[in-house]
């Protein structure tokens, strides 16, 4: 949760010198003599500069520059900062604890947001930033509803303004009931947006008539949100698994023009031409190779790597305690390509085909990009390595967190108990 | 039925005979059957193997480069360098890395299989806080896809417990991984059985949510100390009638009780205990229950802050087993720090165990090892490959009983074994063969080694005529 004495004293005194001329407070940072991972068509750059101003990534090595601040990167590895998803970062504490909790609630229906509630001052966040995340798609835990609510984007800097976007997509849980039928719940997500889409073909006709003024009453809060996923505004994310249901999901894109993601995805392998021919993106578990249920026997640690050679868009989350577990992330890429995935691919999966997905612009090192940047000690997916500095919208924050407290404590060797080990 | 019918008719002849039942002719003496269900487990065939030119960590701290291990008759006949053997089957693994087989303390395949159906829930009898009488065994479904996953992973050797919403919740089993049709066909020889214990939150949360005992943390002292007096005055009872019996008497043997059957074979020391216990106040605690009923208080599993009372758990010999990272899902899972293990493994005469309580993280023990000893050296500490290894391999056999015939690369010992593409503390580490005694029972490059469950067998494949 720490951020370095220049930055908080640069947030402070914007405030105050808005009215005169912001950009006289602005500094600009290059790192130069990085390898940089790009996560974009660029792929990886040799003793690269990257300079960055105002947040924004400004200039990639530029042919001059006259830049506040100069990192040496020695040749060390600068990626894009990671971005989790999937999970509710912010939104729980500790999952036991009822009263730590706020990603759901029983009633739970499309229009529900728990980034309201979202606490960047969670133990979780800054603990999160050791794994070099620095962006992530928080979604809700949902309730009775297929509708689990709305997610949101929000940065790891611990902030008070951590909320970037919010409600900026839908999340609807499909799949295996334990009562009642997987039928029953896809056509209730059917019949939501039939019903929309014929109260919008209606309003259009009422609007070209100009007639029938009952019909201007201002729309519900449910109305808007179902237009805004007719309209691809909004993506519909949608966890299921089997590959019968896949193909249906697709179908559903196809009629409604949605922005479709699927999530989970257990059984993506069998329908994957038909998934990257419809360009639906899917954001899977990297780790999960055991047939949980009937409706993901294909699940297999190759499955990653198999998917981006048909052509899908991946992106990686963390399932299980994905919250809590989010630091591993780059792990779970390292797995994927260790099990053939491209090491190119594995990244995007962490960074640039998330932010594609949900529109967020990060997770690549470009120009007009927000400057969330890991420089790391070695290669970032492997074990060994770790965040040697990390760039939040350009401000630099810390990787220690409580449990590195903790450690101390109990390691520092004293006369009295621990408790005055601080 | 058939239990009361014999009680009855010894109430009956006890009746008649008050005042002589310590004398005159013996009846055959009652002695229990301490392994009903045995193990039918029989060694894949194995021939004579020699592994050359290895990176190899013997697990028991040593590392050797370009070392050779020649496996004969299912043992490790021979480490060192330039072994020869005639007519054995040569593996040239320069390269590569050798290390004992990996063995997982914690697990709860077969019990709580995939598909994670209704039907399969099996791990846990959480309908009374001490059941004892339960033997996880009766519950392991041996087609579990995850064992053949573990062994891609290198796990050889694992113990399958009961769940942890009980005070007491019954017996464990040691397995060697291999494909069988049946428990007993995977169940390792002569190995002890376990008693899975919980502190903590599950218990109490799972009964005190009934109404019921425990509710509280002190409930659950209350209701282990209950158990153990009733334990006590078992064996004493037992004791009794053998002593009388040897005497040349006649007792009356004490009625059988099948939850007091296992813990006295605790008080016995033939059991060992293996305690769910995350907190250091309650492994404390914990250490002295064992104490106060003179029984060794074994493995804390889970041991979140086991780095609080390092030197308390290697004065006492008990082992840790620890997750690298995981946190946060409970309280009492709240202050995990990433070096735990270390801490606990720089004690003399610690034992530090990595074990992973998932059948996905079972797959990954080495890199869950790994994590330990790169955070750790991050932090002061100066951790090998060799000692890493020994989390998973020696400390792992120790804590279940086993280690005279696993866990180590030592002549004499079980040829389990695991060939590595590189070092195993990678995440681009693979296992590429695994042996269990010898025998070969996993080879990524060779389908012909890799088992498949029934379960998986002709699922979701194409239907049109070939």
């Amino acid at each position: 949760m720490k951020k370095l004495n220049h930055s908080v004293f640069k947030k402070s005194l914007l405030a105050f010198a808005l009215t005169a001329c912001s950009s006289v407070w602005a500094t600009s940072t290059a790192i130069t003599n990085a390898t940089v991972y790009t996560a974009t068509e660029q792929g990886i750059l040799k003793n690269a500069t990257v300079v960055f101003e105002n947040g924004k990534i400004t200039a990639i090595n530029p042919t001059s520059m006259n830049v506040d601040t100069t990192i040496d990167a020695k040749g060390q590895i600068l990626t894009p900062g990671f971005i989790g998803s999937m999970n509710q970062l912010g939104l729980v504490e500790v999952g036991a604890v009822a009263r730590s909790r706020d990603a759901g609630f029983k009633k739970a229906n499309i229009t529900f947001d728990p980034s309201l509630a979202f606490n960047p001052k969670s133990s979780l966040v800054s603990y999160a930033r050791k794994g070099g995340i620095t962006r992530d798609v928080i979604v809700p835990s949902g309730g009775d509803s297929i509708f689990a609510g709305l997610a949101s984007v929000v940065d790891l800097s611990g902030e008070f303004d951590s909320v970037q976007t919010s409600k900026m997509a839908v999340l609807v849980n499909l799949g295996s009931e334990s009562k009642g039928s997987r039928a029953h719940t896809l056509s209730q997500l059917i019949d939501k947006l039939e019903k929309q889409q014929k109260k919008l073909a209606k309003a259009k006709k009422a609007n070209s008539e100009k007639k029938s003024k009952k019909d201007k009453k201002d729309p519900t809060k449910e109305a808007l949100i179902l237009t805004a996923l007719l309209t691809g505004e909004k993506p519909l994310i949608i966890r299921a698994s089997r590959a019968q249901e896949l193909l249906q999901l697709i179908k559903l894109k196809e009629q409604f023009s949605l922005n479709l993601i699927i999530a989970d995805a257990g059984d993506a392998i069998a329908v994957k031409e038909q998934l990257a021919q419809a360009n639906v993106p899917v954001i899977i578990s990297a780790m999960d190779n055991l047939p949980s249920s009937f409706d993901s026997l294909n699940a297999s640690l190759q499955n990653a790597g198999i998917l981006e050679k048909a052509g899908v868009k991946v992106g990686l989350s963390i399932f299980g305690d994905g919250t809590h577990n989010l630091y591993q992330l780059r792990f779970d890429a390292g797995n994927a390509i260790s099990h053939g995935m491209s090491q190119f691919g594995a990244l995007k999966a962490v960074s640039a085909n998330i932010a594609d997905m949900f529109g967020i612009n990060a997770g690549k090192i470009a120009v007009g990009k927000a400057a969330d940047l890991s420089l790391w000690s070695a290669d970032p997916f492997e074990l060994s390595s770790k965040v040697q500095t990390l760039w939040i919208g350009g401000e630099q924050y810390s990787t220690e967190s409580r449990q590195d407290k903790l450690r101390e404590r109990y390691m520092k060797q004293s006369h009295l108990p621990k408790a005055y080990s601080k | 039925m058939h239990r009361f019918a014999p009680s009855t008719l010894m109430l009956a002849i006890a009746a008649s005979l008050v005042g002589c039942q310590d004398s005159g002719p013996q009846d055959t003496k009652v002695a229990i059957n301490k392994n009903p269900y045995p193990s039918t487990y029989q060694a894949m065939p194995a021939q004579k193997t020699l592994i050359k030119n290895a990176t190899v960590l013997t697990g028991t701290g040593d590392r050797l480069d370009g070392a050779d291990v020649l496996l004969v008759d299912g043992k490790i006949q021979a480490v060192g360098k330039g072994l020869s053997a005639s007519g054995a089957t040569s593996i040239d693994a320069k390269g590569k890395w050798v290390t004992p087989g990996i063995i997982d303390v914690h697990s709860h395949l077969g019990a709580y299989p995939n598909p994670s159906v209704e039907s399969h829930q099996d791990g846990n009898e959480m309908t009374s806080p001490v059941t004892a009488e339960v033997w996880v065994e009766h519950s392991v479904w041996p087609q579990d896809p995850g064992f053949n996953a573990a062994r891609a992973g290198g796990i050889t050797s694992l113990q399958i417990l009961p769940g942890s919403a009980n005070l007491i919740g019954g017996r464990s089993v040691t397995l060697k991984n291999v494909p069988s049709v049946t428990m007993q066909g995977m169940k390792y020889p002569d190995a002890p059985y376990g008693l899975k214990m919980a502190c903590g939150e599950n218990p109490k949360r799972v009964y005190g949510s009934r109404k019921e005992t425990p509710s509280t943390r002190m409930g659950n002292m209350a209701g282990y100390r209950n158990a153990w007096i009733e334990a006590t005055e078992y064996k004493r009872a037992w004791e009794k009638y053998d002593t009388q019996y040897a005497q040349g008497k006649n007792p009356k043997a004490p009625e059988r009780d099948l939850t007091l059957d296992t813990l006295k074979g605790v008080l016995d020391g033939d059991i060992k205990i293996h305690n769910h216990c995350y907190k250091a106040e309650e492994m404390a605690m914990m250490i002295d229950l064992g104490k106060e009923f003179k029984y060794d208080s074994g493995t804390f599993h889970h041991a979140i802050e086991a780095y609080k009372i390092s030197d308390l758990l290697a004065q006492n010999g008990n082992c840790a087993a620890m997750w690298p990272d995981w946190w946060g899902f409970k309280m009492e899972a709240y202050d995990m720090i990433h070096e735990n293990v270390a801490v606990v493994n720089a004690v003399k005469n610690s034992c530090a165990i990595v074990h992973s309580d998932s059948e996905t993280t079972i797959q990954r023990l080495n890199q869950e090892a790994g994590k330990v000893m790169y955070r750790a050296n991050e932090n002061g500490f100066d951790l090998k490959e060799e000692d890493a290894i020994v989390w998973i391999t020696h400390n792992a056999a120790k804590s279940l009983g086993i280690d005279d015939t696993t866990g180590s690369l030592v002549t004499g010992k079980q040829a389990d074994i695991v060939i590595w593409n590189q070092s195993p503390f990678s995440v681009y580490a693979k296992a590429e063969q695994v042996f269990i005694d010898g025998a070969k029972v996993y080879d990524r490059f060779d389908d012909k080694y890799q088992a498949k469950s029934d379960f998986m067998l002709g699922q979701a494949t194409a239907n049109k005529a070939l």
